[in-house]
């Protein structure tokens, strides 16, 4: 298009000004606050070079947050991952593309709730007494059974929460992937009496690895933003096992001491790790 | 063949219990909040009741909860607004207008999207109590225009990228400017899936939280914050009126479910042709 057009400038201009000031006067601010020593309680803070940094090595409280987010990541990426692909097969095999049309809107249900809303179904299902998740155990063994204040199952009991959501809606994208592959190598599979398993493993899972890939890696960014189902299920205990990154960010900057600065430092960090990633993402979707 | 079919079987087995924990949950917590309180303390889970409508009585008469859906619905439909009529044509300039600065664009408008929160809440929180702002609907709508702006760019490119380039042509050949194209042609060509970026847009940030938790104390909550509140209380946990607040708090997304399924329908197809 060989015009000149006063259209793109007009266009673009307005919305990318905005947007630049919106993200960078932030992103900048959090950096210059991480080199001071703010508190809430004190508008003004005194330059101190990478004290706040230095300080959350040797945080106990910090190491145990990065361990959590860390088992966090794993447990949520690596489950969701499974589940969607488990079942993204099954409602690609197994039903008809009718049935496939309305369990497909049945599995983008979870994701598309507030996860304030899901935090509060799951929280109240698992509640020992009243709950309708812990009603069979303490049926059958007459002991109530209080998942959320275990320190060993209380990670776990989230993070139930965060794959049904996001499993159940990857399990609809794998099967949207899975109906843009050609039909011919599954035939030809077929023909040399390959088993079900076999044309997946070998065949279609292969085809569609690049974007399976992405998928995890959008998950694992996802991932980072914890803090919604852990503040409502759980904030951050019983003790510190649950306390994630940004749930540790938050208690350091507004509920403990108010130590903005601290928390900005740990913001910043968590800022870098995921523009790392973004950018293999980025990078990997477009070569 | 008959292994076959006790396969398929089972699949489908697992398909209708994972349909189930998809729905029944929510389906269950709607029916708590129809539920008397004594209906709900119970040791066995009950299925039969009288039903009750005091909880929504009682949730939607709460000065709290009314205040918490007027600064949800002002705050998310100003910045679905405002990114929208900002974002729209921006993204049409760059699916239609590729200059070298495209691809950068883009990575600069989708790395926005996955900014961690606490990264945006925290300075935002020292910025808006400088300019005396904290805690107001004013700085809640920018702060918000930041994620739809930057969502409705994203998702609105591959829609007006789908328009079909000849009709443009031959509406640049029946004498139609290059603004008039965009406002009579491309937009309502697009508007199916640009109304799939608007309200996944607006599901975005109706169910954000934790920059609402941040960035407000009592005047500008938003109805997450309040409906969170309620589930922290102590003892003699009002749980009929917890659970009708969760779901007036996931009424307005799930009304949007059928636009955002197909929205990614026609996302997929896209890559198949």
């Amino acid at each position: 298009m060989k015009n000149k057009s006063t259209l793109p400038w007009v266009f673009l201009t307005p919305a990318m000004v905005v947007l630049a000031v919106l993200a960078l006067v932030p992103t900048v601010c959090a950096i210059v606050i991480s080199f001071e020593d703010r508190e809430l309680s004190r508008p003004d803070g005194n330059f101190v070079g990478f004290d706040n940094y230095l300080a959350l090595f040797s945080d106990r409280r910090f190491v145990n947050a990065i361990t959590v987010s860390l088992s966090w990541e794993v447990i949520t990426v690596g489950f969701t991952m499974l589940i969607a692909v488990g079942l993204g097969i099954l409602l690609f095999e197994c039903v008809s593309p009718r049935t496939r049309k309305i369990l497909a809107l049945l599995f983008i249900v979870p994701v598309v709730l507030p996860r304030v809303s899901a935090a509060f179904v799951w929280k109240f299902a698992f509640h020992p007494l009243y709950g309708i998740a812990t009603y069979p155990y303490k049926a059958i063994t007459g002991q109530p059974l209080d998942l959320l204040s275990n320190p060993l199952t209380a990670l776990g009991t989230v993070a139930l929460v965060d794959v049904w959501q996001w499993g159940l809606f990857f399990s609809v994208i794998v099967l949207k992937l899975l109906e843009t592959l050609p039909p011919q190598p599954f035939e030809a599979a077929r023909l040399d009496h390959a088993r079900t398993w076999e044309v997946y493993t070998y065949v279609a899972l292969p085809m569609l690895k690049a974007p399976l890939i992405s998928l995890a890696f959008v998950k694992m960014i996802e991932s980072l933003r914890a803090f919604d189902l852990i503040y409502v299920m759980t904030r951050g205990g019983p003790g510190i096992s649950t306390e994630t990154l940004d749930m540790y960010a938050f208690s350091q900057g507004f509920i403990e001491s108010g130590r903005i600065s601290y928390a900005s430092g740990m913001a910043v960090l968590m800022m870098i790790a995921t523009s790392l990633a973004f950018t293999v993402i980025w990078k990997r979707a477009k070569i | 063949m008959s292994r076959r079919s006790t396969g398929r079987l089972a699949g489908r087995a697992i398909l209708l219990l994972a349909a189930f924990s998809a729905v029944f949950p929510a389906f269950w917590t709607a029916l708590n909040a129809f539920k008397n309180r004594v209906d709900i303390v119970t040791p066995t889970p009950l299925f039969i009741f009288t039903p009750t409508l005091d909880n929504f009585a009682y949730v939607l008469g709460r000065d709290s909860v009314f205040d918490g859906l007027f600064n949800s619905l002002v705050t998310s439909g100003a910045a679905v607004l405002i990114g929208a009529v900002l974002g729209l044509p921006a993204a049409y300039a760059i699916a239609r207008h590729p200059h070298r600065w495209s691809k950068d664009i883009q990575f600069f408008v989708l790395s926005l999207r996955f900014l961690p929160p606490v990264a945006v809440a925290i300075p935002l929180m020292v910025i808006w109590l400088q300019l005396e702002l904290y805690d107001t609907r004013l700085s809640l709508i920018i702060t918000y225009t930041l994620l739809t702006l930057a969502t409705v760019v994203w998702l609105s490119v591959p829609a007006f990228a789908r328009v079909p380039k000849e009709v443009e042509e031959a509406a640049r050949v029946d004498g139609y400017g290059p603004y008039a194209i965009f406002f009579l042609i491309a937009l309502p060509i697009a508007s199916r899936s640009l109304i799939g970026a608007v309200a996944f847009a607006f599901v975005l940030v109706w169910n954000e939280f934790l920059i609402a938790l941040m960035l407000t104390t009592s005047d500008a909550k938003t109805l997450p914050i309040v409906a969170s509140e309620l589930t922290q209380l102590g003892r003699d946990v009002p749980w009929g009126i917890l659970n009708a607040s969760v779901v007036l708090l996931s009424i307005p997304p799930l009304l949007f479910i059928g636009v955002l399924s197909g929205m990614l329908n026609s996302a997929f197809k896209r890559k198949s042709s």
